[in-house]
């Protein structure tokens, strides 16, 4: 039974600067069931990150503001809703890990502590409930010697287990969502893999939805259920993984997976994208990756694309497809 | 067979820990602890390993960036570690460096053009109009314009700014190019884009690279052999071809089963438990020992030399000793 | 006529820069006259005039010139300042200052002419009552004195013109401000820069100096030479310069530590540039923005500094500052108020305009801030 957990709708933010109004989330559509992980895809600059603080109501405002659109959380629409009500569900139902996971953590409180903080926070344990409940999360996210670990300061772990630590924290009070914003992508390979590891088991025992931000198509490949490929603020498209990694149809897609040096089995150059990705601020009309797109038609300078259903539940973006 | 452009023999650079009252040695990071190896003219050697593991520290060192605590580097037949200042200042024009964060590598308060033109300044080009020229043609080859030298770094994108850095390293015409991580802080598609700039470059030019990378698949689309470093040593040395498809070291298996294709699904994954160990007192006997999956009773007490095991295949590991 | 501007030019390049040459030919031309006014007994310059002349020289050639040709980075931070009014505000009335300095002496009196008959008057548009006791009549007799055109801000107990005696307090108070603050800053960006690069001994050796130059007595020190040589400005300001160096030499040493370990640093050694060349050309240019805020954050309190030592008599009597006047208002601060408020007023504001272009340079600089 597949239950909609978060539904966002059209949702545009904005920045306001000086400069001229940057278009960072341009009407973006998707849902997040519950149990799967669904990722969030796509260069630097696309919106992905922005789409996840627009989500949890975590845009600097002034200059950003969400200037359209829904997000359903239980059909509750989280833009409508007061103040209290989404700091109320940030952390709680939806947790988020942020970017820069480092700075995260606090350098003079221990690892214990700060999980514990939350903990009491949220759910007004006492003291003693809290470090039961700080052991079990810390043990759940694969860090070894549990108890021993509470009592250390952040610069005493390794990078992966400060990574370990930061998801034990955002778990602390049984969130239903937790969006992860590129949590493998500044680590070493052979962490990265465990990293993911722990995603993974714990989208399988908690029946959790993750929406997992990442550039890196291995990494969707590895943990993705779904995944929706962002170019510059806009969709371009959206499909089950093994769908959309076996059958690309957006040329930015298809662009991006023969990007890969995986994939030059034998070749002599690597296929690359050229050009770079527009300024939001003075973006071209029509589909934004049509001076970059070797496939464009007339029509892609004019016009947005329109969303074309490919197979199923494959949606592209591009006037290619549209008869 | 081409000739050795570049050996490096037992190389150490260590950095002393002081502490206490009176600021005892207290004990040495090892961060580069007895490499030997080679390259070719021509050849592009790829060096790989994880954070930590002293492969930024070993380029820096080979470019005499970092002084050497021990051992030697030979660049032509001559060894660079008993050079003098003015044999250095020479060696810069054969050797270069690119570095890996487009934030970082360039001046951001003096004009790009001035950043690249300054490597002739320094080498005697006074004339400003020729230095101009110079810095246009390489803006042009690096495939940006002529005009962009008179902007500042913050006017550029990411990888605008790592062409930037690639054409400043090669307007003096160096032989030999370390390139430090030069494309892991950037975005795949221009990933793309500059690792083709330089293999053309390496083309055109007759460069030899040491590339220096955490990303297997970079690695292997760029070098023709591979090194892999941990803990300061390198633990194994084999063509690509080799690495990738007989990997014997348990380490260099660890790092290709961790790869994140997105292809293959079946493949077993070897979980390495535990992290790396710390560069000040590393494990005894074989430095991976407290990480191996296929770990013998003799790897805690006794050092694994590094070993031809045929086809200059070399593996620093008891599982193919004698 | 070209012949002998190519073979300049060359001599120039030789030398490293047109730049070089005009420093270099104006340190040969300042030794000479140095030389001779030791030697001699009739004073060529004043010791001020060579502080002038130098640091002049060198704000104009490494302060203004770079600004001309770095004029895009110059704009793009220029419109980062304009956003911040503050700032604006202290700008536009330091150039006031500045222009009130330069010029205002040749509009108003001579601040030293002493006229009793018009001692004590008030501003213009205040009347007062004055009440004077005659001890031939014995009688109290009440005038009321009325504030005249010719003397717009009143008179003090000498009879001495309050605009004109601003006006000068003016001139000094920024000729000290800006020369001390220049010596101390100039002093603590090199002695930081170096003792950040070179780092191991020389680090060690330099920011001990530093401690002990942090907890020198500078009071006493100037005690000691008024006392020795008499009251002089030159001694003011070179004291406040050499003393006060310290907290730049800080600051900056721990900014240059961090841009040591910045990869262009790294690149530039890799170049093959010189340790002198990586402080001169990468190293100094990027803490001129920090320079620049903590010089103009300093200023302030030299003029305070310049203000207070006058006050209390430290001063150098042959001219006329702000502190002077105060100095000399203080006395009769309940009958002729405006002697002491005018003077109090102004350094209110100066030091006021001063932080807020200072806080709002800070900002414009800080790629983090947002502006």
């Amino acid at each position: 039974m597949e239950k909609v957990i978060l539904r966002v709708r059209n949702l545009k933010t904005y920045f306001f600067t000086r400069r001229g109004t940057v278009k960072a989330v341009d009407g973006v559509d998707f849902d997040l069931l519950r149990s799967e992980c669904l990722c969030l895809v796509g260069e630097s600059g696309c919106g992905k990150t922005v789409t996840a603080l627009s989500i949890l109501g975590l845009i600097d405002t002034p200059p950003g503001r969400i200037v359209d659109g829904e997000v359903y959380h239980n059909d509750v629409n989280l833009l409508e809703s007061s103040r209290e009500q989404v700091r109320h569900i940030r952390g709680k139902e939806i947790a988020m890990v942020f970017q820069d996971a480092q700075s995260a953590l606090n350098p003079i409180f221990t690892i214990g502590d700060q999980i514990a903080e939350q903990i009491k926070l949220h759910l007004g344990y006492n003291n003693r409930q809290a470090r039961e409940r700080v052991l079990s999360l810390l043990e759940e996210v694969g860090i070894p010697s549990p108890a021993e670990v509470t009592g250390y300061y952040p610069h005493q772990l390794s990078g992966g287990m400060k990574q370990r630590a930061i998801i034990a924290m955002s778990l602390s009070c049984d969130p239903q969502v937790l969006i992860a914003d590129e949590p493998t992508t500044a680590v070493d390979v052979t962490i990265k893999a465990q990293i993911l590891d722990v995603f993974q088991r714990l989208k399988e025992t908690r029946q959790m939805s993750l929406l997992f931000i990442t550039h890196e198509l291995g990494v969707v490949s590895e943990i993705g259920d779904r995944m929706v490929v962002m170019y510059a603020g806009r969709l371009a498209e959206t499909a089950t993984v093994t769908e959309l990694l076996n059958n690309p149809k957006h040329p930015y897609t298809v662009g991006l997976i023969n990007c890969l040096p995986d994939m030059t089995q034998g070749k002599d150059r690597l296929e690359s994208i050229p050009g770079t990705v527009p300024n939001l601020i003075d973006a071209p009309d029509g589909c934004l990756f049509h001076p970059r797109c070797d496939k464009a038609l007339a029509i892609c300078s004019q016009e947005g694309p329109p969303s074309v259903v490919v197979n199923g539940e494959h949606i592209v973006f591009c006037h290619l497809y549209s008869h | 067979m081409n000739h050795k452009l570049l050996e490096v023999k037992n190389l150490k650079k260590y950095y002393p820990v002081t502490g206490g009252l009176f600021s005892q040695h207290l004990g040495d990071v090892k961060a580069v602890d007895g490499v030997s190896f080679y390259i070719e003219e021509g050849e592009a050697l790829g060096l790989v390993g994880e954070s930590g593991c002293g492969k930024s520290t070993l380029g820096k060192t080979i470019l005499r960036l970092e002084e050497p605590t021990e051992g030697q580097i030979i660049y032509r037949k001559t060894d660079i570690t008993k050079l003098g200042k003015k044999g250095l200042r020479e060696l810069r024009q054969e050797m270069q460096m690119i570095f890996q964060d487009p934030q970082s590598f360039l001046d951001p308060r003096i004009a790009v053009g001035q950043s690249i033109g300054e490597a002739l300044l320094i080498h005697g080009v006074k004339d400003d109009k020729e230095r101009e020229q110079r810095v246009m043609e390489i803006l042009e080859r690096v495939g940006l314009e002529g005009q962009h030298g008179l902007r500042y770094p913050h006017e550029f994108s990411s990888g605008q700014r790592q062409r930037i850095g690639i054409g400043r390293a090669l307007i003096l015409n160096p032989k030999l190019i370390i390139a430090d991580e030069p494309v892991s802080a950037l975005d795949v598609s221009i990933q793309a884009q500059i690792l083709n700039l330089m293999l053309d470059l390496r083309e055109e030019f007759g460069l030899t690279y040491l590339f220096i990378a955490h990303d297997l698949s970079v690695i292997k689309y760029v070098s023709q052999r591979v090194a892999v470093m941990y803990l300061g040593k390198i633990v194994e040395l084999a063509t690509t071809d080799e690495i990738f498809q007989n990997a014997m070291h348990p380490y260099t298996e660890a790092l290709l089963s961790a790869i994140l294709g997105i292809t293959q699904k079946d493949k077993t994954r070897i979980l390495l438990p535990g992290s790396v160990p710390s560069p000040l007192n590393p494990p005894a006997g074989c430095r991976f020992h407290t990480r191996c999956h296929r770990v013998l009773p003799v790897c805690p007490h006794e050092e694994p030399n590094l070993k031809d095991i045929g086809d200059e295949h070399l593996v620093a590991c008891h599982l193919y000793g004698d | 006529m070209t012949n002998r501007l190519k073979s300049i030019a060359r001599i120039a390049r030789k030398v490293g820069g047109i730049r070089k040459l005009i420093l270099i030919l104006l340190a040969a031309f300042l030794s000479v006259t140095l030389l001779l006014d030791i030697l001699v007994v009739e004073k060529i310059f004043d010791p001020l005039v060579y502080l002038y002349t130098v640091l002049g020289t060198l704000v104009v050639l490494y302060g203004i010139y770079p600004l001309y040709t770095g004029r895009r980075l110059v704009s793009y931070y220029w419109e980062r300042v304009r956003k911040n009014k503050l700032a604006v505000a202290g700008l536009a009335f330091i150039l006031f200052l500045i222009l009130l300095a330069l010029i205002g002496p040749f509009f108003t009196a001579d601040p030293t002419t002493v006229n009793f008959e018009e001692k004590n008057m008030p501003p213009l548009g205040f009347t007062i009552e004055e009440s004077v006791y005659r001890p031939e009549t014995q009688q109290i007799i009440t005038k009321t004195i009325t504030g005249t055109e010719k003397h717009p801000l009143g008179t003090d107990n000498k009879g001495r013109d309050l605009l004109a005696m601003i006006v000068s307090g003016a001139r000094i108070s920024l000729q000290v401000g800006l020369l001390a603050t220049g010596i101390a800053v100039a002093l603590g960006t090199l002695i930081g820069v170096t003792s950040a690069y070179l780092g191991g001994q020389i680090d060690n050796i330099l920011m001990r100096f530093t401690d002990i130059m942090m907890t020198f007595p500078f009071f006493l020190l100037l005690v000691l030479i008024v006392f020795v040589f008499g009251p002089n400005l030159a001694f003011i300001v070179l004291v406040i310069g050499l003393t006060g160096w310290t907290g730049t030499a800080r600051l900056v040493r721990s900014e240059a530590l961090s841009l040591r370990t910045r990869e262009f640093i790294m690149a530039s050694k890799a170049l093959g540039a010189s340790d002198s060349r990586i402080i001169l050309a990468h190293l100094i240019p990027n803490v001129i923005s920090l320079i620049i805020v903590i010089a103009t954050l300093s200023i302030p309190g030299v003029i305070l500094a310049e203000a207070g030592l006058s006050f209390i008599g430290l001063g150098d009597p042959s001219v006329t500052s702000w502190g002077m006047v105060l100095r000399a208002g203080q006395q009769n601060l309940d009958t002729a108020w405006w002697v002491a408020v005018a003077p109090g007023i102004m350094l209110f504001l100066t030091v006021l305009a001063f932080n807020f272009m200072g806080d709002g340079l800070r900002d414009a600089f800080d790629p983090r801030s947002a502006v």
